[in-house]
């Protein structure tokens, strides 16, 4: 079972998330050239290493992040610490 | 005769009865046992779907996101009203109609803010009793230990594969919770709780809101 580490709800289950893809910046559209919009919409480095990605927490707090796995061994390089703390009631 | 298909004006919300998403046949179904089966570990499930359920987006920059005054994964209580935090910029009103509207309406609404009215597209359940975080982690991959999940405690996780608006509001001491889904996912999911509840014994029940 893969454990990704929600910035906000903190370490979740895979499947509470949905896997977005590589991250990468977005060409720019006034300037981008038609080989660099196929770039981006269609390759994919595909490292066996370090791999910047982006997830969903679709059953958490419904937001989009981007994190640093090793998709060899699965773990992930500093993982952010969530933003919230489940507390008690003031 | 209701139908799915709406030919007056207004908000849902004024309708002039609410249907529980839940069938009543399953509360005296015979084969539900309302007995526990370990001394001490009295479970209930209701049925609270009639509950006031608003539910406020403001952004981080709005009056309104510092009016509610509860940060996400929290809740708080003002004037028998349930506050809770959901998510980073959303929170859930629960309680009686007059009381949350009440609430809602003192709300500064300048900049990005919006109100909806969800008690009727929102199933709502509690359920009550020193069991009841084992149940859930029956049903749920978060961990419900008093020190993850305190009584206040707001998450949204996957329940039975049901997506989930969770909250632990203690009833006197006893670990309860309100559980809340898609409304037409509440049928499946009351009978999901009710299943998982099966080894520590529940006693099934439509009572009015609570």
């Amino acid at each position: 079972m893969l454990i990704v580490p929600c910035p906000n709800c903190g370490p979740r289950n895979a499947a509470d998330l949905r896997y977005v893809g590589e991250s990468r910046p977005r060409p720019d559209p006034n300037s981008a050239s038609a080989k660099e919009w196929r770039a981006y919409l269609y390759e994919r480095a595909n490292p066996a290493g370090l791999l910047r990605e982006t997830w969903y927490c679709r059953s958490g707090c419904r937001r989009y992040f981007t994190l640093e796995r090793d998709t060899v061994t699965n773990e992930f390089t500093n993982p952010p610490t969530p933003v919230a703390k489940l507390g008690k009631r003031p | 005769m209701l139908t799915s298909t709406r030919t007056e004006c207004g908000s849902v919300a004024e309708l002039p009865a609410f249907e529980s998403p839940v069938s009543r046949s399953f509360v005296s179904s015979e084969g539900a046992s309302t007995e526990p089966r370990r001394s001490g570990a009295a479970l209930t499930l209701h049925d609270v779907s009639a509950t006031t359920k608003i539910i406020v987006r403001a952004g981080p920059e709005t009056a309104a996101h510092h009016q509610l005054h509860a940060s996400f994964g929290t809740s708080r209580t003002e004037e028998g009203v349930l506050v809770v935090g959901q998510r980073p910029d959303e929170w859930i009103i629960l309680g009686p109609a007059d009381p949350s509207r009440a609430l809602v309406d003192r709300l500064d609404r300048s900049g990005h803010v919006s109100v909806i009215d969800h008690t009727h597209s929102r199933a709502l359940f509690r359920l009550t009793g020193a069991e009841a975080a084992s149940v859930l982690e029956k049903l749920c991959s978060l961990d419900w230990n008093d020190h993850m999940t305190p009584d206040g405690a707001a998450v949204s996780a996957s329940v039975a594969k049901v997506t989930c608006d969770i909250v632990r509001d203690d009833l006197d001491g006893t670990r309860s919770y309100l559980i809340s889904c898609d409304r037409s996912y509440g049928q499946y999911l009351f009978d999901a709780i009710l299943d998982a509840r099966h080894e520590f014994g529940v006693g099934p029940a439509g009572g009015p809101v609570g």
